[in-house]
């Protein structure tokens, strides 16, 4: 059985309209599909598993300061273009201090006594899955 | 209506892209437990429910295990020291506290679960972290001797047989965890996932397009930065290493891995020792016995045995890498002055 459609020689308006149509979603899927900006980096602040602070690193234009008053030992973070750090904890160990500052996607920041994880996350990871250490 | 045939084709194949991008996002979850961050990533298999049930595994142990939990089984074992009672316990908690004495056996002086003692007079357990004065160390340190546990596997009970004796498992707690949550994992039809119980890292199986897992190792000195990377599956990689805790005291620095000869901090020349095995409980052990030991006796131990593969990091930078882990191992110190070395057998 021949299709009316096979039948004709040349094209109608119809059959461009289809071509258009698939040329058009490609390309709005390409654009939904495209791998997020090589250089984002979000930095997500969690307090005993609930995210109280969010930044986009490397958007930021002016140096931010979080103080976080309900933590079991109060702390303080410091974000700058590209990089966070905690600048002060009442906590003992004071290991998050420590770590200084972070700025690629996958490191992390852990205050055990508060229970307070930064984590980067972002497109550019360094090529591994997991850290042991 | 057959014109728009292909058009409807070709949106089915173009969704196959997007479901295709989809599935490269592993269920995941972050806890705390053992007093450490963990965090359970699958791939495949059971997705939430299996890292839910791996979760709740490694909570219940944490609650078996724990020294500090009142109710804890190890705490009723350490309650009943010296008082003869023959605590009955799970034979689980017995298998484990049977393997740590193995380990104390296997590498005498270099790992004893009793040490507990002497990390409670450097205050490790507690807030205030100090340096202990002669007496109260000496008066530890005579409670220190895993000979004086008694483990009686049939009865699935044990004994402390000197009063003030305490069993910590902080040694090897992390590594039974982790082979409890990958045997929960595999029950759930997971065949890849990556578990991190407070970087003691367990690959199971390997990524999805069949290659193995990249787990880099933590530059001791340097621990935003990595020291090399391995390509695991199947496998645990659990590391110890002095920079993990410590405290400063009049400029010197006191970590926390006690060495159980001289009741004070492991000198011994390492910076951070790596063990790499498929048994979980083999690999926490042996990173805290093996830097206990130092290079030349945890390299004479892993010659004398074929379960297990060592990534070293000495004081004076050298990285020794076991042949075992050579092919898939990859350096990323060199420009922080680190050489790197494989050792043979």
């Amino acid at each position: 059985m021949r299709s009316p459609a096979a039948e004709r020689r040349r094209p109608t308006v119809w059959d461009g309209l289809v071509v258009l149509a698939v040329v058009l979603l490609a390309g709005v899927l390409v654009f939904l599909l495209r791998p997020s900006e090589g250089s984002a980096v979000t930095a997500v602040v969690t307090l005993d598993g609930a995210v109280v602070a969010q930044y986009r690193l490397d958007q930021l234009e002016e140096p931010a300061t979080l103080t976080l008053q309900e933590a079991s030992y109060p702390l303080t973070i410091q974000a700058e273009q590209g990089r966070i750090c905690i600048a002060h904890s009442d906590c003992p160990s004071q290991d998050c201090v420590r770590t200084g500052w972070i700025s690629r996607p996958g490191q992390q920041i852990i205050c055990l006594p508060n229970r307070l994880i930064i984590s980067l996350s972002g497109a550019e990871t360094d090529g591994f899955d997991a850290v042991t250490g | 209506m057959k014109r728009f045939l292909p058009f409807f084709l070709c949106l089915l194949l173009l969704s196959g892209c997007a479901a295709l991008s989809g599935e490269a996002e592993p269920a995941q979850v972050q806890f705390f437990s053992m007093d450490t961050v963990m965090s359970i990533r699958v791939y495949d298999g059971g997705g939430e429910d299996a890292i839910q049930a791996a979760r709740q595994e490694v909570e219940r142990l944490d609650k078996l295990l724990s020294r500090t939990t009142t109710d804890s089984e190890i705490s009723a074992l350490n309650s009943h020291a010296g008082d003869g009672t023959l605590v009955s316990m799970e034979p689980e908690v017995i298998q484990l506290l049977a393997f740590a004495q193995s380990i104390s056996q296997l590498l005498p002086g270099d790992f004893d679960i009793t040490i507990a003692p002497v990390m409670d007079a450097w205050g490790f357990t507690t807030e205030e972290q100090h340096v202990p004065s002669d007496a109260s160390l000496s008066a530890a340190m005579a409670l220190v001797d895993s000979s004086l546990l008694t483990v009686d596997e049939e009865a699935s009970a044990a004994r402390l047989e000197q009063a003030g004796m305490e069993v910590d498992l902080g040694a090897v707690a992390k590594g039974f965890a982790a082979s409890r949550a990958e045997a929960v994992l595999r029950e759930h039809d997971v065949t890849s996932a990556l578990v991190d119980l407070g970087g003691n890292i367990t690959a199971i199986g390997g990524k999805l397009d069949g290659s193995p897992w990249q787990v880099a190792v933590k530059d001791p000195q340097n621990t935003s930065e990595a020291l090399c990377v391995l390509s695991l599956s199947d496998q645990t990689a659990s590391t110890s290493g002095g920079y993990e805790r410590y405290f400063e005291q009049n400029g010197v620095i006191y970590h926390h891995i006690i060495d159980p000869k001289t009741g004070y901090p492991a000198q011994s020349g390492l910076l951070s020792v790596t063990v790499v095995s498929s048994n979980q409980m083999l690999a926490d052990a042996l990173s805290t016995a093996l830097f206990v030991a130092g290079e030349e006796d945890a390299l004479a131990f892993w010659r004398s045995r074929d379960d297990f593969e060592l990534v070293l990091c000495t004081e004076d930078n050298r990285v020794i890498v076991t042949e075992g882990l050579e092919a898939g191992y990859r350096p990323a110190g060199e420009e922080r002055g680190y050489t790197y070395e494989i050792a043979r057998r």
